[in-house]
């Protein structure tokens, strides 16, 4: 027991010196299982690529897991167990939009930096949070940039939204709808759909009677496949079908080729993008986990790396490392990286999104011109 | 006019399947007074069931009914002889706890043995779909509608015409009597559960190509088909036949007209009107 105190000493000295050589520790939450955790999985494995990376580079990182199963709830216990009993010095996560922004709240209480990878939900980096920050773009993003692609090449005039009724789906197509406004689209029909129903047909039976030019569709993993799946069924034929994300991006989706044809979908990044380092990660990821990544994937990856690297520059030190996410700026997979306060976002990063299309079962990039891979298919041919 | 038509029809299609798991617990529900609140669960086993049938041995998902139907009912059974047997004169509560808890054990065991991954079944029709007109419907619902009419008749014959009909009904209406002329209640009740669990496999079989699977499918399917049974009337095949139908079409309808997102309400309004002007259900005789 008389050691005991001279340990502790000991350690505080170490820690103080900020010791090298001692891995940091910093917290993951994720969906790891649940209803979300087939892109849960691009996460986890975004991360464990990042780590790895950091261990070659002589930045040891202990990893503190938490499994969120999609649900705020237990995201919320999640951060408080990582805040008061794992003593973390930062967080990164959670994926989904409703768990982020439950999430934020607390991580601003515990003063614990969080680093959010991939939720879209604008509120999360709108309420004045100092201890939250968001790598990925927001919600607001996700409709602009698809409008920008089409409207760069064709001349729609009206356009039909249906979204899941949940954080993700209703702020994603909110600031999608008066953008469309904004392009003077008219909107024919705005339909907030409850997921885990087997049937969509008199919904979109509805949405095909008001003959829409675009359908922008935002929805997690199974209803992507079941609503597009249902629409080619009802002959449900737009000059294009736009996917905010998420579901429409998977490997899976792309895979179901009769229904997935042409879709246009944005994106937080794909493989052919310059940035630094991009086209390595597409290759490793593939080569390790035998599927492409997903844009979730780059993000986590990316959100490691640099709450990693400030941790470790701040010596796990909390404060630090708050100060040190608000004052660095990073250039990785994810292009330049810089936290920033504008349109009444803090700690947001400036990223810009891009817009992928499948063709012949694969995802090509087709805006921004200059990271483009195909040419648009627009509108699409009946 | 194409919207309305389009959504009566998507909706009693998908009422037919809602029709078949009620039928299920409406049967076991009859004969044992035992509700059965793992009913959801076992159609989540009959849509695993043939999502590997599929994927491993390339079975077509409407022909493995004759596969998940049999598989299901002899888990059923075994069920019904481990455990269900055992309560059966238990109270009410200690029969819900069990039927919960057996509910629970299979999606859990299903979500360490499958992951939590969605599964989707995809076949050549998947989203194919025949059109009348300006309205069109999907194939492989239609052919799950064909089957699940087909299943219906084939049990409402062999209730009706044949002698292990005739005894499960006569143990549905009356326990003791029935055991006094000579019926084994016991078996009874085991083919009872059985029968049960096989619709439901077959709704699983018949549900799986439109819809996607995940261990925790069963939940929303244990309430749907417990609303479609007590809107019908507890304990009456032909109730639950008419509950499915109104409800899967009722569901649509809202969709339609009052918005996604409103449709449970919808449904559950009905529900609410149902009871309050008939406590009975549509064709329920009396109270239990």
């Amino acid at each position: 027991m008389k050691a005991l105190p001279t340990i502790l000493v000991a350690c505080s000295l170490l820690a103080s010196a900020g010791a090298r050589a001692a891995p940091i520790k910093i917290g993951v939450i994720n969906s790891i299982t649940g209803p979300e955790a087939p892109i849960g999985e691009n996460l986890t494995n975004g991360f464990k690529l990042a780590q790895e990376d950091l261990a070659k580079a002589g930045t040891p990182v202990e990893l503190v897991w938490e499994d969120d199963t999609g649900k705020p709830q237990v995201a919320l216990s999640a951060i408080e167990k990582l805040a008061t009993r794992d003593g973390v010095a930062g967080v990164v996560g959670p994926y989904t939009s409703a768990s982020a922004n439950a999430v934020a709240k607390l991580a601003e209480r515990y003063k614990i930096p969080l680093l959010v990878p991939a939720a879209a939900k604008e509120e999360i980096t709108r309420q004045g949070y100092k201890y939250v920050f968001r790598i990925n773009a927001p919600a607001n993003v996700y409709g602009s940039v698809i409008l920008d692609a089409v409207l760069s090449v064709g001349k729609p005039q009206t356009i039909a939204f249906i979204y899941e009724n949940t954080d993700f789906g209703t702020s994603t197509s909110k600031t999608a709808k008066e953008y469309a406004q904004k392009k003077g689209l008219r909107i024919v029909a705005d339909e907030a759909y409850s997921k885990g129903t087997p049937d969509y047909r008199s919904m979109l039976a509805q949405v095909k009677a008001k003959n829409p030019d675009l359908i922008f569709m935002v929805s997690y993993v199974a209803d992507a496949i079941l609503l597009m799946r249902q629409s080619r069924e009802l002959q449900l034929a737009p000059q294009a079908f736009l996917g905010g994300g998420a579901g429409f991006t998977t490997v899976e989706f792309a895979a179901e080729k009769q229904i997935s044809g042409l879709v246009l979908t944005s994106t937080q990044w794909t493989d052919e993008v310059s940035w630094p380092g991009a086209k390595q990660f597409f290759n490793r990821y593939q080569a390790k986990f035998g599927k492409e990544p997903t844009y979730h994937a780059a993000c986590a990856y990316e959100s490691l790396m640099v709450m990693a690297e400030t941790v470790s520059k701040a010596g796990g030190d909390r404060d630090k490392t708050r100060d040190g996410l608000r004052a660095g700026s990073w250039n990785g997979i994810l292009g330049p990286v810089k936290f920033e306060d504008y349109d009444g976002f803090t700690n947001q990063n400036h990223h810009p999104m891009l817009v992928e299309q499948i063709q012949q079962g694969r995802f090509e990039t087709v805006f921004p011109p200059q990271f483009a891979s195909k040419k648009i298919v627009f509108p699409v041919p009946k | 006019m194409v919207v309305l038509l389009q959504s009566i029809l998507s909706g009693v299609l998908i009422g037919g399947i809602y029709a078949l798991i009620g039928i299920g617990l409406t049967l076991i529900f009859g004969v044992m007074r035992v509700i059965n609140f793992a009913q959801g669960e076992l159609v989540m086993v009959g849509m695993y069931l043939t999502f590997f049938l599929f994927k491993l041995l390339g079975v077509d998902p409407f022909v493995s009914v004759v596969v998940t139907m049999p598989a299901l009912f002899l888990l059923g059974a075994i069920l019904y002889r481990g455990l269900i047997d055992r309560v059966t004169d238990a109270p009410q509560q200690n029969q819900i706890l069990l039927t919960i808890g057996i509910g629970l054990v299979l999606s859990n065991t299903a979500m360490l043995l499958f992951t939590s991954n969605y599964r989707i079944l995809s076949t050549t029709y998947s989203s194919s779909s025949v059109a009348l007109g300006e309205v069109h419907l999907s194939t492989p619902l239609l052919y799950c509608f064909a089957i699940t009419v087909a299943i219906t008749a084939a049990l409402y014959w062999f209730l009706m015409r044949t002698d292990t009909g005739h005894a499960i009904r006569a143990t549905a209406q009356d326990r003791e009597a029935a055991q006094l002329m000579g019926v084994d209640v016991r078996r009874m009740g085991v083919l009872a559960f059985g029968l049960g669990a096989s619709l439901a496999g077959a709704a699983g079989a018949l549900i799986a190509p439109t819809y996607y699977i995940f261990p925790q499918v069963g939940s929303a399917f244990t309430l749907k088909a417990f609303v479609v049974v007590v809107l019908g009337g507890m304990g009456s095949v032909v109730g639950a036949t008419l509950g499915g139908l109104l409800i899967g079409t009722a569901e649509s309808l809202s969709a339609a007209y009052l918005g996604s997102g409103l449709k449970e309400l919808c449904v559950y309004l009905i529900f609410l009107l149902v009871l309050l002007l008939k406590p009975s259900g549509l064709l329920g005789k009396s109270r239990m």
